[in-house]
């Protein structure tokens, strides 16, 4: 059963995966990167973006490429109201992060359900149909993804890397008091990595609701998803991110493909715990002192 | 563990004034319950409250050495099947069940605990909750033993008498005491000096001696058994078991306990319990907003009493000796 | 057990806020109870359950009230949610039965719940109104004395579905299936796959984990198969649109069928232009003339797609009504008796009445109701054909 067009196509649903997970993943990862912070309510903001997207887009008409950015853009400024009441108290509190920003999830994600009720709708595809290279076949949708993540995550390692504010991001990540003593203002960095890192949640929770379904319950997998390939990349790392990220998108196309979907799940599982064991701060973090 | 919100630990009193005389006092209280209320609900959910007790203590044990497990329910559902299979399959009877329940998840702990607990902080969570998904799925795919996705049904209670919500009461009570009796016993001991010193510092513990991965292993594999039991409890007393009562979510459902009441002491689990299982039942009525009202509950209580509840008693109480000083 | 004495107190003030929070039964209030999957997984079908109930309720309190026994009644429902967890649905039923004391009982949806909630209702004598595939919510120690099942399972409408697959569709061999690996994967399953190997099919299935969206890699490796027809089973409306509209974007172009679920219009949603040619089981037409009340009242009240859980448990509601003033008694045997010689009674929108399950479960405890095959056509589920349970 391998054929070349069976095994292109795995590679071809393999880098939509990845990209979908890379898109999820990057925020989160900032968040715990910077301020120490568990993100449970990620799915909830992804979710939220998705919503954002069906009335911007698929409602009011606004043209695709303003509405995507805008859309993730308005939950992430609506979300630091949030910030202000919620998660300014969790900040380098891990534990406490976890449990209480579960709470925050269950309290979004339940409204969302008597706002919305919780029944599965669709977003429009920016770009619908396919294209076929040589039988192996390519939905436009999911190359629209690959090429934002792709964009994403070139952004996202260039702002950290250069910038001024990614400078002082990075600063604060490594030791707050000592950032703060350098007068580095830490409560506009914060918000400033929130702000990225919630609009990059409500991005990929658009794609998200675009390429699958639009639901208040949808957020759960894209979390769980996040949670696992920052872990195999390493908590904090964007390039971990990047390649967790690849990692798992390809394990679950191949695996699914040529040895089922139960197969995949385990093998995959199976595999984050080995690297945990031998190598806990995984594959591109750095190990904690 | 080098997380900052563990280290206060050592300084947490070990269960307020006269520990012994408050528990003696609560359990004679709670023992009188059934001949007040005859209300099968009320029983019901005591039965259900200790059971809980029971899980939420062996966990509190285990985050006592600084590892928090988000596993634990898979060990309370390995428990749960060994029991259920021991009673059902081999015709043995509950006392039986109950030893499986204890060994099964016992010895898995002692296999996987060598590996699992060189890690630290968050790195264990993880594991532990892939670990925990792992064991979830074997239950869905083992069907000849399992019975798969769809669980085992018409599990007998321990014996006849059992079916009376009364008779459960007392016996999930009973076993309530004794195990987290034993808890708190070994806490309080040698033992738990030991536990204490490798939470606080591992490297130190190991230079006074402590063999720190041997007391590890051995306080992680007795969590496990102990939740085991919890496990086969609840089995016989829902009389269903199923992989879904088993998931990442009870797992979760534990942990949050154990953070809600406060991870310092064994009170912090128990009270935890009361919160987690009363408040839902309080807010039942609301269905559109109960999960809303929770996680709300949720974040203020997280964000406000990071000690978790127990810290709440501990301020009040504080208060009210300043109040008779002055 | 080891508590302070706040913590005890706190135990005890929330039990008496519990009792205190009853209110006093009236005279001629009469509660029916619902436990529905109100929060996570299945909450879709939850709030279909609990607002069909409350349509027919709401129905006969218009009307007047229900006399029983020279007694006017008003009619009122207390809703609690399982979380589609059988432990849930356990307290849910103890408090139900014990406090709310309720002697009718709708819900819940899916097994995990069903089960979890019979060993509280039936040795209480509590009727209740079930929906889920697996066999022991019947067959079981109680031999389904007081829980009937007011959806037909899959094992009444596989075996028509397949039947007529072979006299329609002559140029089909093989079947491909993807199916959830949870209790309603592992329960309807082998069901379908018997009903089609005893026509004479080849079925391939692949298992996926519940929770994943992405089918692709599974629709590949089912296409490497060579099958002629894609069966979507059990799946939930969500999974099932995503399998077609992925299916036909990596350019599968065989027949789509379902049998099994409930709703197609959640479906087209999700699958949109993609979803064109596909067949699927279905329990109501809800553009027929008789359905258009039960529509209009929906509509007037809650927003939101009506799902085919609404049909359903509003009609289980209308049974349980008509067979109380039968008997003219509350008292549940006798209703149930009423409800078992109730065959042949003309239902509001799914024809006559019919029970079936004697053979099967040893209680004749199954409704079984007439079922349509629908075809996406134009953006819009048509009738393709009426079907009648085996």
């Amino acid at each position: 059963m391998l054929s070349p067009i069976l095994l292109g196509q795995a590679v071809v649903n393999g880098i939509s995966l990845s990209a979908i997970y890379i898109l999820v993943a990057l925020g989160f990862t900032l968040l715990f990167g910077i301020m120490r912070v568990v993100n449970f309510a990620h799915g909830a903001f992804a979710m939220l973006g998705g919503y954002a997207l069906y009335y911007v887009y698929g409602r009011w008409g606004v043209p695709y490429l303003i509405a995507a950015p805008l859309s993730a853009l308005g939950v992430a400024l609506a979300a630091l109201v949030l910030e202000r009441l919620v998660y300014r108290w969790f900040y380098q509190k891990m534990f406490q992060s976890m449990i209480g920003l579960l709470g925050l999830e269950m309290a979004i994600v339940f409204t969302a359900v008597i706002i919305w009720d919780p029944h599965e709708r669709s977003v429009p595809a920016a770009l619908a149909g396919i294209v076929e290279v040589g039988g192996i076949i390519v939905p436009t949708d999911k190359l629209v993804i690959v090429g934002v993540a792709a964009v994403a995550l070139a952004a996202f390692y260039l702002f950290t890397k250069f910038s001024k504010y990614g400078l002082a991001m990075r600063a604060a990540a490594q030791d707050v008091e000592i950032a703060a003593a350098q007068g580095i203002d830490t409560t506009r960095i914060y918000q400033l990595a929130f702000v990225i890192a919630i609009f990059m949640a409500a991005l990929a929770g658009g794609f998200y609701a675009q390429t699958y379904a639009l639901s208040p319950l949808m957020g759960e997998r894209p979390l769980m998803m996040a949670f696992i390939v920052v872990i195999l990349g390493g908590m904090g790392s964007i390039p971990g991110v990047a390649l967790g990220g690849i990692i798992l998108g390809f394990a679950e196309s191949f695996l699914g493909t040529f040895y089922g979907g139960s197969v995949a799940v385990f093998a995959s599982f199976g595999a984050v715990i080995l690297l945990l064991i031998f190598r806990p701060w995984g594959l591109l973090g750095t190990p904690e002192t | 563990m080098t997380d900052a919100s563990l280290s206060p630990l050592a300084l947490a009193p070990r269960a307020g004034g006269r520990p012994l005389a408050i528990a003696a006092a609560v359990v004679a209280v709670l023992a009188l319950v059934p001949l007040v209320i005859a209300d099968k609900f009320i029983l019901s959910l005591g039965s259900t409250v200790f059971i809980t007790a029971i899980a939420a203590a062996s966990l509190h044990l285990i985050i006592r050495t600084g590892h928090i497990s988000l596993g634990h329910a898979a060990f309370m559902g390995i428990g749960a099947y060994a029991s259920v299979l021991t009673v059902m399959e081999l015709g043995l009877p509950f006392a039986a069940g109950v030893l499986a329940a204890f060994v099964a998840p016992c010895l898995l702990a002692l296999a996987i605990g060598p590996l699992v607990l060189r890690l630290t902080g968050k790195y264990f969570v993880l594991v532990t909750f892939l670990f925990g998904e792992i064991v979830r799925m074997v239950f869905v795919e083992w069907k000849s033993v399992t019975g798969g996705a769809n669980g085992i049904f018409g599990i007998p209670a321990p014996a006849p008498v059992f079916n009376d919500p009364a008779a459960y009461y007392y016996l999930s009570l009973g076993a309530g005491v004794l195990l987290v009796g034993f808890i708190a016993r070994l806490l309080a001991s040698e033992v738990g000096r030991a536990i204490d010193a490798v939470r606080e510092s591992e490297r130190l513990a190991h230079c006074s001696g402590i063999p720190v991965l041997r007391l590890k292993v051995t306080i992680f594999a007795l969590g496990c058994g102990i939740v085991g039991i919890a496990g086969a409890l609840q089995g016989h007393f829902i009389r269903y078991v199923d992989p879904t009562s088993y998931s990442v979510v009870q797992s979760l459902n534990l942990v949050v306990v154990n953070v809600i009441g406060g991870m310092q002491t064994l009170v912090g689990p128990l009270v935890g319990t009361l919160f987690y299982l009363i408040l839902p039942e309080m807010l039942r009525g609301y269905v559109e907003l109960q999960r809303i009202i929770f996680g709300i509950i949720l974040i203020i209580v997280m964000a406000f009493l990071p000690g978790g509840l127990v810290e709440l008693g501990g301020r009040a109480l504080q208060l009210v000796r300043r109040r008779a000083g002055s | 057990m080891m508590m302070n004495a706040k913590a005890a107190m706190a135990a005890v003030c929330g039990l008496a806020a519990l009792a205190a929070a009853q209110p006093t039964v009236a005279q001629e209030d009469l509660k029916v109870g619902v436990i529905a999957a109100l929060s996570g997984g299945g909450t879709a079908w939850g709030l279909g359950l609990q607002r069909g109930v409350q349509i027919a309720l709401d129905e006969v309190n218009t009307a007047g009230g229900l006399k029983v026994a020279g007694k006017t009644y008003k009619l009122s429902m207390v809703a609690f949610d399982d979380q589609y967890n059988a432990a849930q649905a356990k307290t849910a039923a103890e408090r139900l039965v014990n406090q709310e004391k309720i002697s009718f009982l709708f819900g819940p949806v899916g097994s995990p719940g069903a089960l979890g909630s019979l060993p509280v209702t039936q040795p209480a004598k509590v009727l209740q109104f079930v929906d889920g595939y697996a066999p022991a919510i019947l067959k079981n120690e109680w031999h389904a004395g007081y829980v009937f099942r007011v959806n037909n399972s899959n094992r009444e409408f596989a075996g028509p579905i397949v039947k007529w697959i072979r006299q329609t569709m002559p140029e089909v061999k093989k079947i491909g299936m993807i199916a959830p690996n949870d209790a309603v994967g592992q329960a309807a399953v082998p069901i379908l796959v018997d009903a089609y190997k005893k026509e004479g099919f080849d079925v391939w299935v692949e298992y996926y984990e519940r929770g994943s969206k992405e089918f692709t890699p599974l629709i590949v490796r089912m296409m490497a198969q060579k099958v002629d027809l894609f069966e979507i089973n059990s799946n939930a409306p969500g999974e099932a649109g995503l399998m077609v509209k992925q299916a036909r974007q990596v350019g599968f172009r065989g027949k789509i069928l379902q049998s099994g679920g409930a709703g197609v219009d959640e479906m087209i949603e999700i699958a949109g232009p993609l979803a064109e040619g596909f067949l699927k089981y279905d329990v109501i037409e809800f553009t027929a003339p008789e359905v258009k009340p039960l529509v209009d009242a929906y509509n007037k009240k809650y927003q939101g797609i009506i799902n085919g859980m609404v049909p359903i448990y509003y009609n289980a509601a209308h049974i349980l009504l008509e067979a109380i003033r039968r008997a003219d008694s509350l008292d549940t045997t006798k209703v149930r008796d009423e409800i078992e010689k109730m065959e042949g009674w003309e239902t509001k929108m799914f024809g006559k009445l019919a029970w079936t399950g004697q053979a099967e479960y040893g209680a004749k405890h199954q409704i079984a109701q007439p079922f349509f095959i629908k075809e996406v056509k134009g953006g819009k589920g048509t009738v393709k054909t009426v079907l009648k349970p085996e």
